[in-house]
């Protein structure tokens, strides 16, 4: 589904070179559940980043079911992450001036999703808190109207970036058990430097100095 | 609202020349220059040469009083005129009920219209020239004896007193086209047959031309303050609506991360300022509007000062700024977008 060939990743940080992947084979299947653990600074935000499109190898090849991201506009990959990929980030984004429901629909906006984001919504334990602004939400309830987010449209593949680090221990957990059971046939990405949030994934690829271990 | 009120405070000087001189627009007024005889060759000539039809020339007799001004006091005609005169004069000007009654032959006594008696704050009764008034003079105490119900500043007195104890003493004349659209083409024709002659023209074209005149280095004037105003304006607003933009960043990288293309969320923040900038601009008209017509009849009308609170010329000196703001506003959301990185901010670099 995702494929990653001899993929590499070089950037300028403040006059410094870094390497954020070094020749990264990867191949990540429809349906799977793929954790990325690493500590921090190892570049597995980076790998993550590469697969869904949000930045372009500097060498070698990410495809998504056998398109080429590279050869893709930017306006293609925009529209790739809109309608085929869920998103939660390490921190609950979710917009100040809109309601819980309303930011679950930011994801897709098409009026007919209303009904499953108010089901996804409902499965995550959030039913009356559908008209709540995220200022009226604590951080774990945050962090489930971005699952909902993700999980609006079926999305094919759901990348997370350290979606826990912002919950303690139990909310981060359920947090991941959430994204498990109501991914459907989607595929899960998981970065993480804890490994405990990866016991229940089919495969964990460890990332050290952007090189895969 | 600043500016539609300087605007609009501005305008009400030349407004209040052309009000308090309007009456001048349904006559034309004649005086001799050395000899009252050249008055006779000018009838004569009008008699037989006018391109409209001629309704009346009155002979009459003029000196000055003051009324009072946004702008300090301004000199204004007082006419003697025969008694029959009197009448037609008012009729003419669409003169309405009179309060009072009209002055007695050679009697020291004046009839004024609503807006002088407003102006001067004058009831039947009150003196209207005096001889310890150098500004309204006249050697015995002029009484106003009537007060007539029209839009056009008048005083007069009667003709005989005029003649006995007013400067200057010769008699001049008005004349009336027929018709009152006609009157300014007979205006324009005197005018242009009287250049260089021993008669002196008082047209209304020419109080609108010389108040034009006199008011455009005013206006130039006005025109550099506005543009400073609509500058610094722009560069506050375009400064706040920096900082705004600042605090939406995350939402920006939010939806760029997600998908959004950049042109969408650039559209979408474009058409949202212009909302609200067209929102506030409707708004601050609406309150402009209300605060001009306070002030109007709060402080204009009760001393007949002109302004004209709902111009749109008030307003449309005013466009230019939700113009510049968007321009500076869209000009600063471009340069925000095309550096920016969504990674940046869901990686939590860039909040």
């Amino acid at each position: 589904m995702i494929r990653l060939d001899s993929t590499s990743l070089v950037y300028s940080d403040h006059g410094r070179t870094v390497h954020a992947c070094r020749d990264v084979d990867l191949e990540i299947q429809q349906g799977e559940f793929v954790g990325i653990l690493g500590p921090s600074g190892s570049g597995k935000s980076s790998l993550l980043y590469l697969m869904c499109g949000l930045k372009v190898p500097t060498s070698g090849r990410v495809s998504y079911r056998g398109s080429d991201l590279q050869s893709m506009s930017i306006k293609q990959r925009d529209r790739l992450r809109l309608k085929e990929f869920g998103f939660v980030f390490q921190y609950p984004y979710l917009i100040g001036y809109l309601n819980a429901l309303e930011n679950v629909l930011v994801a897709q906006p098409d009026p007919a999703l209303r009904p499953e984001a108010v089901s996804l919504l409902e499965r995550l334990d959030l039913a009356d808190k559908l008209d709540r602004y995220p200022h009226e939400l604590s951080g774990g309830e945050k962090q489930r109207v971005c699952v909902a987010r993700a999980l609006l449209g079926g999305s094919h593949v759901i990348f997370a970036d350290e979606p826990t680090a912002a919950l303690d221990h139990t909310a981060g957990v359920h947090v991941m058990s959430l994204l498990r059971e109501h991914r459907g046939e989607g595929a899960l990405v998981v970065v993480t430097h804890d490994p405990s949030m990866l016991e229940q994934a089919d495969r964990v690829i460890t990332i050290n100095d952007g090189t895969i271990q | 609202m600043l500016i539609s009120g300087i605007v609009a405070l501005m305008d009400s000087i030349p407004l209040s020349v052309k009000t308090v001189y309007s009456y001048a627009q349904y006559e034309l007024g004649v005086s001799p220059r050395g000899d009252e005889k050249v008055l006779d060759d000018f009838r004569e000539t009008v008699r037989e040469s006018a391109p409209v039809p001629i309704d009346r020339v009155i002979v009459c007799r003029a000196s000055s009083a003051m009324v009072d001004s946004i702008v300090g006091k301004w000199p204004f005609v007082v006419f003697g005129f025969e008694q029959g005169d009197m009448r037609y004069y008012i009729n003419k000007l669409n003169g309405g009920k009179v309060i009072g009654r009209f002055p007695e032959v050679g009697a020291p006594e004046a009839m004024v219209s609503r807006p002088v008696a407003t102006n001067l704050n004058l009831k039947v009764g009150s003196t209207l020239l005096s001889p310890d008034d150098p500004d309204s003079y006249s050697p015995m105490p002029v009484k106003v004896t009537g007060i007539v119900d029209t839009d056009q500043w008048i005083m007069f007195v009667p003709i005989e007193y005029h003649r006995l104890y007013h400067f200057p003493p010769v008699d001049g004349l008005l004349v009336f086209a027929k018709n009152l659209k006609d009157q300014h083409t007979l205006d324009s024709w005197a005018l242009k047959t009287f250049k260089g002659g021993r008669t002196r023209l008082y047209a209304y074209q020419e109080v609108q031309k010389e108040t034009d005149q006199a008011f455009r280095t005013l206006f130039a004037i006005v025109n550099v303050v506005i543009a400073s105003l609509v500058a610094v304006l722009t560069i506050i607003m375009g400064m706040l609506f920096n900082i705004y933009q600042s605090q939406r960043v995350q939402e920006f990288g939010l939806l760029q991360a997600l998908g959004y293309p950049r042109g969408a969320i650039l559209r979408r923040i474009l058409a949202e300022t212009a909302i609200v900038l067209l929102g506030s601009w409707i708004l601050a008209v609406f309150i402009a509007v209300g605060l001009l017509v306070l002030i109007k009849v709060q402080m204009f009308d009760p001393r007949a000062y002109a302004i004209n609170a709902t111009s749109a010329t008030n307003f449309l000196y005013s466009v230019p700024v939700p113009i510049m703001i968007f321009i500076v506003a869209a000009f600063d959301v471009v340069l925000r977008l095309k550096k920016f990185d969504p990674v940046r901010v869901v990686e939590r670099r860039l909040v």
